[in-house]
C-alpha cells in the first residue's frame, strides 16, 4: 500500500470540510481572531491532500 | 469547550481511516517478523515521520506547550541541545551496528554482544516501563478530556485503547508505522494553525520578547547560574545530563524508536532514519512549544484570555495548549486540533505497545518461557501480547488515576534506567575490550546509583526518602545531575570490572563493535541520500536555530 494515498484522501476530505464551513458558515469564528480560520486552513489542507495523491498518482504510473 | 457535529464528522473520518490503514495492511502479515519487525521493508520517509511520531505522544504534546509557558524558549534545548544531536549520533554512528547485527530488538542485541543477563535486565525493565508509560499517557488524556470537553473518563479511555488495538492487531508494527505517519501530519495539520495565531496575537517574536521577562525568550544566556534562568539549571548540568546522557540515552537506546529505525528496508535506509526525521523534528517547537509561551504572553494583555488555574490556585500549565485551541479554533478547525490530540496519544501508545510486544515475544518468551517453536506459534503470541500490552496498559490506566503520587514517583524512576544504559551501548559498540560481566555490573550498579540519588537529594519538596544530602535548586537540575551521575557510575564501574574480566575473542564480536565490523559507505548514491553530507547539513540548520534564540 502506497501511504500517500489514504493521507492524501485524508486531508483533501478534511480540507474540503473546513473549506465548505468557511464558504457556507463564515460567521462561526472563534472568541480571539476574526480570521475566517477554517477557509484558510481548509485551503491548504486541500491542497496537500491533493500533492499527496498527486505523487502517489505520478509514482504508480512509473511502476507500472 | 463544547464540539459541534462538523468537529465530531471530523473524528469518525479520522478514525476510519487508522482502522481501514489496518484493515488494508492485514494481509502483509504471516510470520512473526512480518507482525512484529514489518518484515524490514517499510520506506524510509515513513520511519523517518513514524521515528519522531512514536515520541510524540499526548503527554509530550500537552507537556511541550506546558513547559513553554512554564521555562520559556529553553525548553527548546529538549530538542536543539538534546533530540538531534543524539539523533545524528544514533543514525551515524550507532546503526550500523544495531543493523548490521541483525539483532530484532534492543534486548537482543545486548545478548549478542554481552550474554543473557544483559538482556534479562534490560527487556525486563523495558517491559514495565513502556507498560506504565503507555498507561500513564492514556490517563492523562482521560483526564483532559473530561476536563475540557466533559466526555466520559471511561469512555474517552477504553474507545481509544480499543481503536490502537484493533489496528495494531490487525496489521502489526507495519501498521502502527503506517498511522503514526497519519497522525504525525495530524498533528502538525491540527497544531500548526494554533501556533500561528497565537503567536501573532501576541505580537509575533518580537511582541513576545518584548512583553516578557529576558529569560523566558532567550535559550542560552541566562545560563550562567539556576538563578537567573526559570528551569533553574546551570549550564554543565544543562549540556551533560540532557544535552549528552539523558538525550543519547533515549534517542540511542530505547527500542520504542530505535524500532522504527529498524523496520527500515535497507541498512542505508536505517542510517538515514534517523537523520532525515531531524529535519521535521527540529522545527517542531515552532508547533508544540511556541503556543505555550504565547499562552502566557496574551494572558498579560487584557484581551480576556485568563492563564489556566488549578483547582487548588496557581497555574495549570497542563491546559495551556487546549484553553488556547478553545480562543483560537472555530468549530471545523476546533475539531482538527481536537482529533490531532487524539492522534498524538495513539501515535504514543500504539508505539508503547509495538514495542512491547516485540520485546516479550523474543526476548522474554522465545528466549526463556518456551525456545525453538515453530514461527506461526510466536506470530500468535505476538498477536495475544499485544492484547494483553494493551489491557495491562488501561490497567495501569486505572491504577494511575488511584495512586496519582505512585504514578509521579514512577516516571521519576524511569528517567532514571535511561541514563546508565547509554553508558553500556558506548562501551559495547566502541570498545571491543568491555566484558559482558562488567556490563552487567556497570549497567546494576548505574541503575542503583540513579536510584539512590533520587532518595538521598531533594527538589521542589520531592525525592529524599531515605536522606536529604543535597537540595537541588529545580526538579529539573536533579533529574539531569542523576542521569549525570548514573552515566559515570556505570561507565566507571563497567571499564574496572572489565579490565579483570576475561575478554571475548574478536572473531564473536564481528558485527557488533566497532573495528570489527564493515562499515557500508555509499559512494555512489547521491548526496543526500548520505549520511554524512545530510548530518552537515543538519548541523549547520542546528546552529543557526541556537544562534538565533541565543
Amino acid at each position: 500500500m502506497d501511504l500517500r494515498v489514504p493521507s492524501g484522501w485524508f486531508f483533501t476530505l478534511v480540507g474540503l470540510i473546513l473549506l465548505a464551513m468557511g464558504v457556507f458558515k463564515p460567521e462561526t469564528r472563534a472568541t480571539l481572531t476574526t480570521a475566517n480560520v477554517n477557509l484558510y486552513s481548509g485551503a491548504c489542507m486541500l491542497v496537500f491532500g491533493l500533492f499527496m495523491l498527486l505523487l502517489a498518482w505520478r509514482a504508480a504510473r512509473s511502476g507500472e | 469547550m463544547k464540539l459541534a457535529p462538523v468537529d465530531y464528522v471530523i473524528l469518525a473520518l479520522y478514525f476510519a481511516f487508522v482502522l481501514g490503514i489496518g484493515w488494508r495492511l492485514r494481509k502483509g502479515v504471516s510470520s512473526s517478523g512480518d507482525f512484529l519487525l514489518s518484515g524490514r521493508s517499510v520506506p524510509v520517509w515513513i520511519t523517518s515521520l513514524a521515528f519522531i511520531a512514536a515520541n510524540l505522544g499526548a503527554v509530550e504534546l500537552i507537556g511541550m506547550a506546558a513547559s513553554g509557558a512554564k521555562y520559556g524558549i529553553m525548553t527548546a534545548h529538549f530538542y536543539w541541545l538534546g533530540a538531534i544531536p543524539a539523533m545524528l549520533f544514533m543514525g551515524i554512528f550507532m546503526m550500523p551496528f544495531y543493523y548490521g547485527s541483525k539483532a530484532r530488538s534492543v534486548p537482543e542485541y545486548l545478548k549478542l554482544r554481552f550474554d543473557e543477563k544483559t538482556r534479562a535486565f534490560n527487556a525486563i525493565s523495558f517491559a514495565v516501563m513502556t507498560i506504565f508509560s503507555s498507561g500513564i499517557s492514556m490517563y492523562a488524556l482521560g483526564l483532559l478530556l473530561h476536563l475540557v470537553l466533559g466526555w466520559s473518563f471511561d469512555v474517552s479511555v477504553l474507545a481509544s485503547a480499543a481503536i490502537v488495538l484493533a489496528y495494531t492487531f490487525l496489521g502489526g508494527l507495519t501498521s502502527a508505522i503506517y498511522n503514526e505517519v497519519l497522525q504525525f501530519l495530524l498533528i502538525v495539520m491540527g497544531f500548526a494553525p494554533l501556533a500561528i495565531l497565537a503567536v501573532n496575537k501576541a505580537g509575533g517574536w518580537q511582541g513576545m520578547v518584548s512583553r516578557l521577562p529576558p529569560n523566558m525568550t532567550h535559550a542560552w544566556r541566562y545560563m550562567g547560574s539556576p538563578t537567573e534562568n526559570p528551569m533553574g539549571v546551570e549550564i554543565f548540568g544543562m549540556v551533560a545530563g540532557l544535552g549528552f546522557v539523558l538525550s543519547f540515552g533515549y534517542w540511542c537506546t530505547n527500542f520504542l524508536v530505535v524500532q522504527r529505525a529498524m523496520a527500515a528496508d535497507s541498512m542505508s535506509a536505517a542510517r538515514r532514519t534517523p537523520l532525515i526525521g531531524t529535519i521535521p523534528k527540529m522545527f517542531l517547537p515552532f508547533i508544540v512549544i511556541m503556543p505555550g509561551i504565547a499562552a502566557l504572553v496574551l494572558s498579560k494583555m487584557n484581551l480576556g484570555y485568563d492563564f489556566p488555574l488549578k483547582a487548588t490556585g496557581g497555574p495549570d500549565y497542563d491546559q495551556a495548549l487546549t484553553t488556547l485551541m478553545a480562543q483560537f479554533y472555530p468549530a471545523g478547525l476546533l475539531g482538527v486540533g481536537m482529533t490531532g490530540l487524539m492522534a498524538s496519544f495513539m501515535s504514543g501508545m500504539a508505539g508503547n505497545v509495538t514495542a512491547f510486544n516485540t520485546v516479550f515475544t523474543y526476548d522474554i518468551y522465545q528466549s526463556y518461557i518456551r525456545p525453538g517453536a515453530p514461527d506461526h506459534h510466536y506470530l500468535t503470541v505476538g498477536r495475544v501480547t499485544t492484547v494483553a500490552g494493551v489491557l495491562l496498559s488501561i490497567a495501569a490506566a486505572y491504577l494511575a488515576t488511584r495512586y496519582n503520587n505512585i504514578m509521579d514517583l514512577l516516571q521519576l524512576v524511569f528517567g532514571c534506567v535511561n541514563a546508565p544504559l547509554f553508558a553500556t551501548f558506548l562501551l559495547g559498540m566502541f570498545w571491543k575490550r568491555t566484558t559482558a560481566h562488567g556490563a552487567f555490573a556497570g549497567l546494576t550498579l548505574g541503575t542503583a546509583a540513579a536510584v539512590l540519588t533520587l532518595s538521598s537529594t531533594t527538589a521542589e519538596g520531592k525525592g529524599g526518602w531515605i536522606a536529604n544530602l543535597y537540595t537541588f535548586p529545580s526538579q529539573m537540575a536533579q533529574n539531569f545531575w542523576i542521569a549525570i551521575i548514573a552515566f559515570t557510575t556505570c561507565l566507571v564501574i563497567s571499564v574496572a570490572v572489565s579490565m579483570v574480566t576475561k575478554p571475548r575473542p574478536d572473531k564473536e564480536m564481528e558485527g557488533l563493535v566497532y573495528g570489527l565490523t564493515k562499515v557500508p559507505h555509499d559512494a555512489t548514491a547521491k548526496w543526500y541520500q548520505r549520511p554524512a553530507p545530510l548530518t552537515v547539513v543538519v548541523i549547520i540548520m542546528l546552529v543557526i536555530l541556537n544562534f538565533w534564540f541565543r
